[in-house]
């Protein structure tokens, strides 16, 4: 065994050792992670005291667990009440809320508990190994090729609009336009902000989210007495350990499902400014796209649930790569992991691994033990949480509205951000009643900002030339699987609709 | 002798009866009129975690001793500072209990390029922090290894140049190096330090400029070449020249410079309390324990410099001449 190999066994035991701050910091994350305006990176922000007075390992241990455990918290509510904790697992409603209305809540959490602890336990490996040929990916991805990777989780609006086109490009435009809204990347010039201070800085993703899932759902579901119907509630009456083996066991037949989506999480993970957001769309877009059966996604498909989870788990461990690699944080959570490491006198960088080895395998290893830990924790929980969606409407709806009413007070402090999540509530609402699709909305306000931010600088650093868009190898590469990944898909649909004609 | 004066014990039990209540009082009627009464609100314009917010805390921790009450701050970030500006002026009342922390070189360039919607000598800053010099820099895989090649490639094609934003002083500092060489540079704002130092080191752009505190944090992964201003930190910004040695120049210092502001009016209608505000504000620096805060907060210790009102308001004045003279170049007007 090398001089590595020593230290990540016993890198791997002294973790193991913290499981007394690992679990409790589990729970914690969970519950984080599914309130909507509560993240990782805000929780430590809020606990920066407590976590400069922790020893190096306890910190670090602690800010890792409660990352991972946040990743996967949020995916929870969005599974049971249609409410994404936050933007990341925007992508997992779209089939873990419909299994939960069909009396499935139970077996789509054991599937996602055990498709985001695989995923993130796999890329933690993945990217342990490959760290330095994964730090290089940042190199690679600059604003054109980005821009390509924007179009793959946009290109989701058509893929949710294939049952009614009109209806569903119309919600995307709408989404594209409401994230224009706020000051440009480039001379921070104010757009359609109206003169509200509060947008200038553009639309706040939690009360758009919150508003347009949950506030919304909330209004719909208070026409019901139930989110199930009777036969599913009498089947989530009972809750048995038999659905919660048959979901892991669903997750497990999906065992290749799960490796390459998370790697794509893993990816643009480390592409810095990216995030779980980009990765849940890019990943659900891709399964959708090479599914036999594209037309079962949005109906409460398994692997409609699994993507977007497996890829949210896997951008974890990507955002460590370009932070210990290079010192560049790859998201929030990172950054704010950089303040607190620098703190303890710990510097990032290319020297860290020489200088530092156990504390740069620390993390990745600190990953994988809460992600094992996760599993085997979470899991037998899945037949308690579900029994949420047979809280009768009537409480259930109100809990909803002011618990997400105060998530999107939280972030920014504003009021202004309720009385915006209202807003948002009330046009979706009012999207759901006439047909239309709020995750298509939600994407544009999302990825929108995203894609105009990228091609704003690639525009500005071409001098305007459009032809800046093709100026990259990998950039164009990227752009002929995009194509494919749209035409192949309808080419292969209407090759078996001829053969059915044909045999018929 | 009048009734009135007669000391009997009616008399005796409402005399002491008041004067007990007021000794009991005293204590309440002088903090009544002493200041501070309450904690202290300040709007910082820029997000929870980052630079200022560590700066301030790191600041106030030794200030909040010297002035007897805590301070609370709010972050409104957006807008290159701009939303915070606007709801300190347009919501905050002008008690001096409510403070702005504010970055004095790239929030006052903004007003230079697009005006606020209140008048610039409403506020004034009265207690500067620290004073930190923009840098460039490169990243250490970059081909452009010295100043005589960014120059020389500078005149042969445009370099794309990251920057946290279009106004800032770093901005300027590169735009003055365009033109005392020949060199042609294109700005491009990356929005916020991490950004812009990602830039630098995974070859989005060609190099970039920034504050040079952050660039001393990015480390290992960087290679500064050159400050605008003085290098008064040596290695740790790699032995840069100042750009005023390095072309023989007189360029003033491209500044970020972190300092409190107050409402004008606050100081008007409360003379006295902007005077406990300043006299304690300086005290902290006279404070051992300051040094110590300041660079556990990650600041460094050569940055950190104490400017009063007119250091203050000299560093705004320049700065937004430095502005309406590049005013064109960093809004593409």
């Amino acid at each position: 065994m090398g001089e590595t190999g020593t230290i990540l066994v016993e890198v791997f035991f002294q973790t193991i050792s913290y499981w007394w701050v690992i679990i409790p910091t589990i729970f914690l994350g969970l519950i984080v992670g599914g309130v909507p305006g509560f993240s990782a990176a805000n929780t430590i922000i809020i606990l920066m005291p407590l976590t400069l007075a922790m020893d190096l390992e306890t910190g670090l241990i602690f800010m890792v667990s409660l990352y991972c455990a946040a990743r996967m918290g949020a995916g929870i509510p969005a599974i049971l009440v249609n409410i994404p904790g936050t933007a990341g697992a925007a992508a997992t409603p779209l089939d873990g809320y419909p299994m939960t209305k069909q009396g499935r809540g139970q077996q789509a959490l054991a599937m996602t508990f055990v498709a985001s602890s695989l995923g993130g336990l796999l890329t933690t490996v993945i990217a342990l190994a490959t760290m330095p040929i994964l730090a290089r990916v940042g190199f690679y991805m600059h604003s054109v090729e980005m821009i390509v990777v924007m179009l793959f989780g946009i290109s989701l609006i058509a893929s949710i609009a294939a049952q009614d086109m009109v209806k569903g490009l119309i919600a995307g435009f709408l989404g594209l336009m409401i994230g224009s809204i706020g000051t440009d990347v480039v001379y921070a010039t104010p757009r359609a902000t109206f003169g509200f201070l509060e947008l200038y800085d553009g639309i706040p993703l939690i009360p758009a989210l919150v508003g347009l899932f949950a506030v919304s759902e909330a209004f719909v579901i208070i026409e019901k007495r139930l989110i199930i119907t009777d036969d599913a509630r009498k089947a989530m009456a009972t809750p048995s350990w038999h659905a919660t083996f048959e979901g892991a066991s669903i997750a497990l037949k999906r065992w290749w499902h799960i490796a390459w989506t998370s790697v794509i999480g893993l990816i643009i993970g480390v592409i810095p400014g990216a995030g779980a957001s980009i990765a849940s769309f890019v990943a659900y877009q891709q399964s959708r796209s090479f599914s036999k059966t594209p037309e079962a996604y949005g109906t409460g498909h398994p692997e409609g649930l699994i993507a977007p989870e497996s890829a949210n788990n896997g951008v974890t461990s990507g955002t460590l790569v370009p932070l210990l690699v290079l010192g560049i944080p790859g998201g929030a959570t990172a950054a704010i992991m950089l303040v607190v490491m620098q703190f303890h006198g710990v510097s990032f960088g290319p020297s860290l691994f020489e200088n530092n080895p156990k504390v740069g395998y620390g993390m990745f290893m600190a990953m994988a033990v809460s992600y094992l830990f996760m599993m085997f924790t979470i899991l037998p929980l899945s037949r308690y949480m579900s029994r949420v969606t047979t809280v009768p409407t009537i409480y259930l709806a109100p809990m909803i509205i002011s618990f997400t009413l105060v998530g999107a007070f939280v972030p920014r402090e504003y009021m202004f951000d309720m009385y915006l999540a209202l807003a948002f509530g009330v046009l979706g609402y009012v999207a759901r009643r006439t047909g239309y699709h709020v995750a298509a909305i939600l994407i544009g306000v999302i990825l929108g900002p995203l894609l105009e931010r990228y091609f704003l600088w690639s525009l500005k650093k071409s001098d305007g030339d459009i032809m800046v868009l093709f100026s990259s190898t990998l950039g164009n590469v990227l752009w002929v699987c995009l194509v494919l990944s749209i035409v192949l898909p309808i080419w292969f649909e209407m090759r078996r609709k001829r053969r059915e004609i044909v045999t018929q | 002798m009048t009734k009135g004066h007669t000391i009997n014990r009616r008399n005796f039990l409402r005399t002491g009866t008041a004067v007990g209540g007021i000794a009991l009082a005293a204590p309440t009627l002088l903090r009544a009129s002493s200041y501070p009464e309450r904690n202290i609100n300040v709007v910082i314009p820029t997000r929870e975690g980052g630079g200022a917010d560590r700066n301030f805390r790191a600041f106030t921790s030794i200030w909040k001793e010297k002035l007897g009450t805590d301070f609370e701050p709010g972050f409104f970030p957006g807008a290159s500072g701009r939303v915070g500006y606007e709801i300190y002026m347009g919501k905050n009342e002008p008690d001096a209990y409510n403070l702005i922390f504010g970055n004095m070189g790239p929030e006052v360039l903004n007003w230079a390029m697009q005006e606020p919607s209140f008048d610039i000598n409403d506020y004034l800053y009265f207690g500067r922090v620290d004073t930190d010099p923009g840098a460039l820099f490169v990243g250490a895989e970059s081909p452009l290894q010295t100043l005589d090649d960014v120059i020389a490639e500078g005149k042969k094609r445009r370099l794309n140049v990251g920057t946290s934003r279009m106004a800032h002083p770093a901005s300027i500092g590169l735009l003055s190096l365009g033109e005392a060489t020949g060199a042609d540079f294109n700005l491009i704002p990356l929005s916020g330090g991490k950004n812009t130092v990602a830039g630098a080191v995974t070859g989005e752009v060609d190099f970039s400029v920034l504050t040079s505190g952050s660039v001393i944090a990015a480390g290992d992964s960087v290679k500064t070449l050159l400050v605008f201003g003085e290098n008064r930190v040596g290695g740790a910004l790699d032995n840069a020249p100042s750009i005023n040695d390095a072309f023989d120049l007189d360029l003033p210092e491209m500044l970020s410079s972190r300092a409190f502001g107050i409402h004008k009016k606050a100081v008007d209608d409360y003379p006295d309390r902007f005077d406990v505000l300043t006299s304690t504000f300086k005290e902290t620096f006279e404070d051992d324990r300051l040094l110590t805060a300041y660079v556990e907060g990650r600041g460094t210790p050569e940055y950190l410099n104490y400017g009063g009102i007119e250091e203050c308001a000299e560093f705004k004045a320049a700065m937004l001449e430095l502005g309406a003279r590049f005013k064109p170049l960093l809004t593409g007007a």
